[in-house]
């Protein structure tokens, strides 16, 4: 078979709710630009797994500095910015999502110029939640001193085996702590029932995404770790909005329409693979061609799985958010990560696992503490360690890394 | 007609003529330069004259797919691996130290991949990282290999960077140190670079074009694990295993999976 003919067979479908995705994600930054521009409604910015049902409820517009990140590394420019920041004392070896982003700022470009944003949307407060890392507490403190508006943080114990009362209770105490200064810069009182109302949607939206990403357990798979990293924007920046519902309903719809038709994300999948840790955004689209000219369907990912907050209630908003938010799988300790990816794996079916070690993003590289041999010893399923970066490309070694992926997948077809 | 494998690394390109019986009837190897094409036609050129040559080739390393003529390209860990077994016929760890790689291999006794590693981007530990402190101490790598053999006590390499291994070196001269006892040392930061890639079990086999090069280290390997050999021709295993793997009764690793040839541009 010529070159052709085999890139022909092996070419990806593109999902058809791409315009749907696209359509919700205009409208999403349609809003921010309004509020930006007119300030008919306050913006608050927040960490992608931060309190955005609370935020949402407060009637503040939100706006994601890691979606912006992504942007950048997706763009192919974080490492035209990332000096910038390195210049103005900010390390290389720290989170290239802020390095690239403050280094975007201090150059005043932003990819939302496109979308007609004169530059970021200035905030009126910004909200963390030190679930992920530490950084982002750093990252929010530049915008806060830069701007001099408040920022208010929940601070999450780390490493959690036992999602004990005591740490549920002390977060959600932290939810209540920071409402009187989100209710001075909203200028609105607390609403419970709105936070009840926003909570439920994120919760349902959650759902909705489980069940898309749930999807890829069918043999072959609808949809692939490449797909759902773009698919996931809404989850990311609207949940706790009607808009990120309606989009997965149509997505989700998809998928079955996919599975009923025999459409499968890889054209000729031959070997399913879990992917853990950060994706590489700045080669997305040429992993997710490498990967089905492999015949290789990355089927599962932690990253994506993040965004799985179902355990939220609209009965009891405060005490779930809580726990949704601390048993986020980058806060939890290896014991829990263990089980976590076992029973993903086992679920997926996979016949690999590659860890992606992000050289700027310790949280999530897990392969860092020997999770991977413990995890190979527990199950059989071979792994690949390749060594990269989820926004600087200086970090990633291409050319290693596909032979290092080529050469795992001859592995895997070696075990029959 | 005979069967040609090349292994068309970074540094250099390797290239073994293999005989129906796939026996190496013969090896030679090239500079890679910057054109992968023109290493891999020297190298057909130097057989074509005295063989008749199979087509497609059996290619692997960085430049495996930038050729101009009908090849089949495989994985190098995979055919080092292939190669490997064939020598030996057991479970064992392969170390293969090349250009500007280094790489762990575990193989199973059916001869299959368990797991393999390779080393992080630097060039530290690689052949890239002697090539680059014999430039700059000006000693060819036949003179590295006697002088480390001089060396009467080890001095210690810490540093992790070519760079910083080099001023880290030169301070050391200017303290004192000689140079057989500095390249020892120098032997030695490899040896525990490349052990720090996984654990070794059952047999070591150290491969690649720096033990052909620089034979001290072979003794070296042995010194810190006993149970270690370097076989024959260990820079040319790549390139005879992308043969072995193409002319198995049964397809070894079957991918891509449509029968050869399955790619070249020749086609």
């Amino acid at each position: 078979m010529n070159e052709k003919a085999l890139q022909d067979k092996n070419e990806l479908v593109k999902l058809q709710s791409v315009n749907d995705l696209r359509r919700t994600m205009d409208g999403y930054f349609a809003r921010l630009k309004e509020a930006s521009e007119t300030h008919n409604r306050k913006i608050a910015w927040c960490t992608s797994v931060g309190p955005a049902e609370l935020l949402y409820s407060m009637g503040f517009e939100v706006y994601f500095p890691e979606n912006h990140g992504a942007m950048l590394g997706a763009g192919k420019n974080a490492d035209k910015y990332i000096p910038t920041a390195v210049a103005h004392g900010y390390s290389p070896d720290i989170c290239s999502y802020l390095t690239s982003d403050i280094g975007a700022f201090l150059q005043n470009e932003t990819p939302l110029q496109k979308s007609g944003f004169a530059s970021v949307p200035k905030p009126d407060i910004l909200v963390y939640n030190t679930n992920q890392c530490r950084e982002v507490e750093d990252w929010f403190s530049f915008y806060a001193r830069h701007f001099s508006v408040p920022i208010v943080g929940i601070h999450t114990p780390l490493c959690i085996t036992d999602l004990s009362p005591e740490i549920i209770t002390g977060v959600a105490d932290q939810y209540h702590r920071i409402i009187p200064e989100l209710e001075k810069v909203a200028g609105v009182k607390f609403d419970m029932d709105r936070f009840r109302e926003t909570t439920g949607l994120s919760h349902d939206g959650c759902v909705l995404w489980k069940q898309v990403l749930q999807k890829a357990k069918h043999l072959p798979s609808p949809i692939n770790f490449f797909d759902s990293a773009i698919h996931m924007g809404p989850i990311v920046v609207m949940r706790g909005t009607p808009y990120a519902n309606e989009y997965y309903k149509i997505l989700l719809a998809e998928m079955e329409d996919r599975i009923k038709n025999n459409i499968s994300a890889v054209p000729e999948e031959r070997f399913r693979i879990y992917w853990e840790g950060m994706p590489l955004w700045y080669r997305l689209s040429s992993m997710a061609r490498m990967f089905a000219k492999l015949n290789t369907c990355i089927v599962a990912s932690t990253y994506c799985n993040s965004w799985v907050f179902d355990d939220l209630d609209a009965a009891n908003p405060f005490e779930s958010s809580a726990l949704a938010y601390c048993k986020l799988f980058i806060v939890r300790s290896d014991t829990v990560k263990e089980q976590v990816l076992a029973k993903l794996m086992e679920e997926f079916s996979v016949n690999g696992i590659i860890y992606h070690e992000s050289k700027t993003c310790a949280r999530n590289s897990n392969n860092r503490f020997g999770l991977q041999n413990r995890l190979y010893d527990r199950t059989g399923i071979p792994f690949l360690e390749i060594n990269g970066d989820l926004n600087d490309p200086r970090c990633y070694s291409e050319e290693q890394s596909i032979i290092a992926i080529e050469t795992f997948v001859e592995q895997l077809a070696g075990r029959g | 007609m005979f069967r040609l494998g090349i292994d068309l690394g970074s540094s250099y390109t390797k290239g073994v003529l293999v005989d129906e019986n796939n026996r190496i009837v013969e090896t030679h190897c090239v500079k890679s330069g910057y054109n992968f094409n023109n290493a891999a036609t020297k190298i057909i050129n130097h057989f074509t004259g005295k063989y008749e040559i199979e087509y497609p080739i059996f290619t692997c390393g960085y430049g495996r797919e930038q050729i101009q003529v009908p090849f089949v390209s495989n994985s190098e860990l995979i055919a080092v691996s292939r190669a490997v077994f064939e020598v030996y016929h057991c479970a064992c760890s392969i170390i293969d130290i090349g250009g500007q790689d280094t790489k762990f291999i575990k193989v199973n006794a059916l001869g299959q991949v368990e797991k393999f590693k390779m080393n992080r981007k630097c060039a530290a530990g690689t052949g890239s990282f002697l090539e680059e402190i014999a430039f700059r101490l000006d000693v060819t790598p036949a003179e590295f290999t006697e002088f480390a053999q001089e060396a009467t006590q080890e001095v210690k390499i810490n540093s992790f960077c070519t760079v910083f291994a080099i001023s880290e070196i030169i301070g050391m001269i200017k303290n004192g140190a000689t140079l057989p006892n500095i390249i020892l040392g120098i032997y030695n930061s490899i040896i525990l670079r490349s052990f720090e890639l996984s654990q070794v079990e059952n047999l070591l086999v150290v491969t690649g074009g720096l033990p052909a090069m620089h034979p001290t280290i072979v003794t070296l390997f042995k010194k810190t694990y006993p149970n270690s050999d370097t076989p024959e021709h260990s820079q040319f295993l790549a390139a005879w295993g992308c043969v072995l793997l193409n002319f198995e009764k049964k397809p070894f690793y079957p991918i891509p999976p449509d029968p050869l040839p399955q790619k070249g541009k020749g086609e």
